[in-house]
């Protein structure tokens, strides 16, 4: 079984760019447009390739290795994630908290590129992101107690494997981080109403920002990772806080499943919601801090479970 | 006497050579080869006795009589100590020469250094209160040796003042500690009661933790330490606040018996306001060195919080899970002593190198800067707890055991564990933010200013303690597990081991965090990908700023980076700014902007503070006639008190 769940994480290498996608597609049909296909961030990633690079001026080591060094963040928290309960014995372990740190890391690379530029509007975008990461970390940490409360542990595999067993769904601590971690999901693939995907005006950008003076295949990593960064999210949401049960094959489709239920939510909250003004995020946020704080103190006192 | 106390001996001995070898004209660079070598035989013996287990010379006694001996949470610190000051001291060999009161400054290191050894390894009251002074006082007088100007004599007032004040904590817990005769035997002072106990418990956390600059007992640190050469800043940021967690962990851990769950929660308290605050009010320093030092109060936060938790654990009877975050703690304090120490050696670098530290005029460093530069990025990158350096695996450590304390207590202290791990999930994104402005502002973009420019690496010495430095985080953030096991053995009441060594810190209920595989792993992927990007055609490009022409004064700065959270956080921070337009027959001719964000705490606090003392002191001042009979009669009233409270039997 851990075979076949490596072979999934692989195949999710290719897999992530369909997420934003067919995101991205969903969101056309229900706002009533034709939209590009789903495929469309594969001939995205085909066109940079065959491109060449930019160097501003005046930039160090650092714009040159931060592609690379981010996709390959990506690449180790698809190797921590498992799928279905299970993952590939890859040697990373597969601790929540390393993924914080994965993320970290790969934020810190960007903020440092966008620097390293002197490009304003990567810089205006890097300042940005760092800020709501302040509140979105602390929200992401919380959300993973609550997942990792019916566990005892910060295994993603037992804290999925936790999540399986039913009685687990009548606990109101679980839909609180359930709740909690879809506001990370919102954040972390930065989607309305916390940041707008569509949008390539330099002055309201986030996560594009750091990304706007890249172009071939150094853009192309980056957009590869952003995809990356859809996959990791929304599994994670799927294995530790949507249903699944029975065995490993079972699983898989449930994750599926619940990966498709996530992407359509996604385009649907996109379709219905207005991008929030910056300074107002921080407060989403925190009330999503307090839900999963509530929920905290719900699931040790004991209500519902 | 044994070799390991011989070379302790020899270690001090060598050290106080060193220092007066130092002193003579000429001998400066010698002197303080000959400090790094005595340093380094003491981390020796301290290293010695951590891995042996086996106490060296005396035990604790509550005796007057001076004794001097070493245990392995002694031995701990001391290696800390050692592997901190032998790259500082080779640092200074290059660095001080050239420094005003060289000489001196150097002697008094060698003294300072032994000071701090003389704390680690005192054995009674006496001594330990004498060196505690001694290590108070003596970076105080090389700071006023270094620096004449009338800020800096204001800025070593007020760090004697508040030190001694909050030190009279350590006074009476000591005191107070020997008068139970509870050194080294926790059992003394359980017989005596609870109140003694918290009155012990309470004196240490105030004198320990001024020292340490917990908040709101900070307000020293962050105006002493950037005063200070970068070699003292870097040990007194590095080690001596550490040297005061030591004393509060020998007192709250060891001496005072059964550890109220009070304590437990106002060490996560503590040590919560403490990160979050001073890594808030780094983030809006301008000046590097007084951003570092407030990140030292962040990160002391941190080691608190740490310390809590294991409180919070051995209350429930959960003795694996306390030596954990026990060792998390200790780990903290080695990695903070480190990256701490290299980014003050970084910063009297960058000092040298261009002449002033304000953010915003440096820049375009790591390119013209390569050895003192990355060796800097490696030590930022360390502190802002990023996987694989360090500051994660200490930080991780800590974030779990806050985690577990939240999975497995009662409700009150669980919700106290969940509200302290969301706190040092934001302290860590707050420290990010804080060194990508940092790295961006020093190190990287165009120079911004002419300076930067011409900077080249420094002299071979000064590279050299940086680089060692840096190795070191990185060392350690591969393989964090090989050192971990040995600190959760410093844990009270551990006995036999805990966790199995492994490279990365394999624990239970976790899903573990392979360091050394994670780091080489992201290594491999990275080159691997530059690989497949292959030979790179790449255009050179200016900027992109819409189509303009590039104006270096339109570039970011400090305030810039941090505006956003300074907006989110409005409420709390209170931001000062002031616009002024000077305009001559309508047209604008100059605009000038000053901004700056106030210690909430030293506005709330320490100033009213300061107003009823300076009040207080104009009502005593009336005692104070001039007149010889008054004084007599101030006597001669004293003595009949005394004799009066002597013969009710108060004094005892």
């Amino acid at each position: 079984m851990n075979t076949l769940a490596a072979l999934v994480q692989i195949a999710g290498v290719a897999l992530a760019p369909l997420l934003p996608g067919s995101i991205q597609a969903l969101k056309a049909r229900l706002q009533g447009r034709r939209g590009p296909s789903a495929v469309q961030p594969y001939r995205t990633l085909r066109r940079l390739w065959h491109k060449s690079a930019v160097d501003p001026e005046g930039t160090s080591v650092i714009y040159w290795i931060a592609p690379p060094l981010v996709a390959a963040c990506m690449l180790a928290t698809l190797a921590i994630v498992p799928v279905g309960g299970h993952a590939g014995p890859f040697g990373l372990g597969h601790d929540a908290l390393v993924l914080v740190g994965l993320l970290a890391l790969a934020r810190f690379a960007l903020a440092a590129a966008a620097w390293d530029t002197g490009n304003g509007f990567s810089l205006m975008a890097a300042a940005r992101e760092l800020m709501i990461s302040v509140f979105g970390e602390a929200l992401l940490v919380l959300a993973l107690l609550l997942a990792a409360l019916p566990a005892h542990s910060t295994d993603l595999r037992a804290m999925s494997v936790a999540a399986a067993s039913g009685h687990i769904w009548s606990a109101p601590a679980h839909w609180c981080g359930a709740l909690a971690f879809m506001l990370v999901i919102l954040l972390e693939t930065g989607r309305q109403p916390i940041d707008n995907p569509d949008t390539h005006l330099e002055l309201t950008m986030i996560h594009e920002g750091p990304l706007l003076e890249y172009g071939g295949r150094d853009l192309a990593f980056l957009q590869w990772a952003a995809g990356a960064r859809h996959w990791v999210m929304l599994i994670l949401g799927a294995e530790l806080f949507l249903p699944h049960w029975g065995g490993f094959a079972a699983s898989l489709g449930l994750l599926l499943a619940g990966v498709t239920f996530l992407c359509g939510s996604l385009a649907l909250i996109e379709t219905t919601q207005a991008k929030l003004r910056i300074l107002r995020v921080p407060a989403l946020l925190g009330v999503g801090c307090a839900i999963a704080l509530a929920g905290a103190g719900m699931w040790v006192g004991g209500v519902g479970t | 006497m044994g070799t390991l106390d011989a070379v302790a001996l020899a270690g001090a001995a060598t050290v106080a050579l060193g220092g007066l070898l130092a002193a003579i004209g000429g001998g400066l660079r010698a002197g303080l080869a000959v400090q790094a070598a005595g340093m380094a035989l003491l981390g020796a013996g301290g290293l010695a006795v951590l891995t042996g287990g086996d106490a060296l010379g005396a035990a604790f006694r509550s005796t007057i009589g001076p004794a001097l001996g070493l245990d392995p949470l002694s031995g701990f610190f001391l290696a800390v100590l050692a592997l901190t000051a032998v790259p500082t001291l080779v640092f200074a060999r290059d660095y001080l020469p050239t420094s005003p009161g060289a000489r001196a400054v150097g002697a008094l290191t060698a003294a300072f250094l032994l000071a701090l050894v003389g704390v680690l390894a005192a054995r009674d009251v006496t001594s330990f209160l004498a060196f505690w002074e001694l290590m108070t006082l003596l970076p105080a007088a090389a700071i006023l040796v270094a620096r004449r100007d009338q800020a800096v004599r204001s800025a070593v007032y007020a760090y004697l003042a508040i030190t001694h004040l909050g030190g009279a904590g350590v006074w009476i817990a000591l005191l107070a500690l020997a008068h139970h005769g509870a050194l080294g035997d926790p059992s003394a002072l359980a017989a005596a009661g609870t109140g003694a106990q918290t009155v012990v418990a309470l004196a240490a956390l105030i004198g320990f933790g001024t020292k340490a600059g917990f908040i709101p007992l900070h307000a020293w640190l962050p105006r002493a330490h950037p005063v200070a050469p970068a070699h003292l800043s870097a040990l007194m940021s590095g080690m001596m606040i550490k040297v005061a967690l030591y004393g509060l962990i020998r007192v709250e851990f060891q001496w005072i018996g059964a550890t109220p769950r009070w304590l437990g929660l106002a060490l996560l308290a503590i040590g919560l306001l403490s990160s979050l605050g001073g890594v808030l009010w780094a983030l809006v320093q301008h000046e590097l060195k007084r951003l570092l030092a407030y990140h030292s109060i962040e990160n002391v936060g941190i080691i608190a919080l740490g310390l809590g938790a294991s409180l919070l654990f051995a209350d429930a009877g959960q003795r694996t899970w306390a030596a954990i975050a026990f060792a998390a703690a200790l780990l903290h304090v080695a990695n903070h002593a480190i990256f701490k120490a290299l980014l003050f050696l970084g910063a009297g670098t960058l000092e040298r190198a261009v002449g002033g530290l304000d953010l915003d005029h440096l820049g375009g460093l790591l390119r013209r800067m390569p050895w003192a530069g990355g060796a800097f990025l490696v030590g930022s990158m360390a502190i802002a707890g990023l996987p694989p350096l360090n500051g994660f695996a200490s930080e991780w450590l800590v974030l779990q055991s806050l985690l577990h304390v939240a999975l497995h207590r009662p409700l009150g202290v669980a919700l106290a564990g969940a509200v302290a791990l969301a706190g040092l999930a934001m302290t860590a994104a707050l420290a990010l933010l804080c060194f990508a402005k940092v790295v961006g502002l020093v190190l990287l973009g165009p120079p911004r200013r002419a300076e930067c420019a011409q900077a080249v690496d420094p002299p071979m010495g000064m590279r050299a303690g940086m680089v060692a430095l840096a190795a070191m985080c990185i060392a350690l953030g591969l393989v964090p597990g090989l050192v971990v096991p040995t600190l959760t053995g410093l844990a009270p009441g551990v006995h036999g081991t805990v966790l199995a060594r492994h490279a990365g810190l394999v624990l239970p209920g976790t899903g573990s965090f392979p360091s050394l595989a994670l780091g080489l792993a992201l290594a491999v992927l990275t080159t691997a990908l530059i690989g497949v990007r292959g030979k790179r055609r790449a255009a050179t490009s200016p900027t992109w700023v819409c189509g303009q022409p590039v104006a270096r004064a339109l570039g970011w700065t400090s305030a810039g980076f941090t505006k956003p959270l300074r907006l989110v956080l409005e409420a709390l921070l209170r931001p000062h700014r002031a616009i002024e337009v000077e305009r001559d027959g309508g047209m604008v001719q100059s605009i000038t902007y000053t901004g700056h964000v106030p210690s909430l705490l030293d506005a709330a606090l320490y100033e009213p503070a300061v107003r009823a003392g300076l009040r207080a002191a104009a009502v005593a001042r009336r005692l104070q006639s001039g007149n010889v009979r008054t004084y007599a009669a101030y006597l001669l009233g004293l003595v009949i008190g005394l004799l009066v409270l002597a013969h009710t039997g108060a004094l005892g």
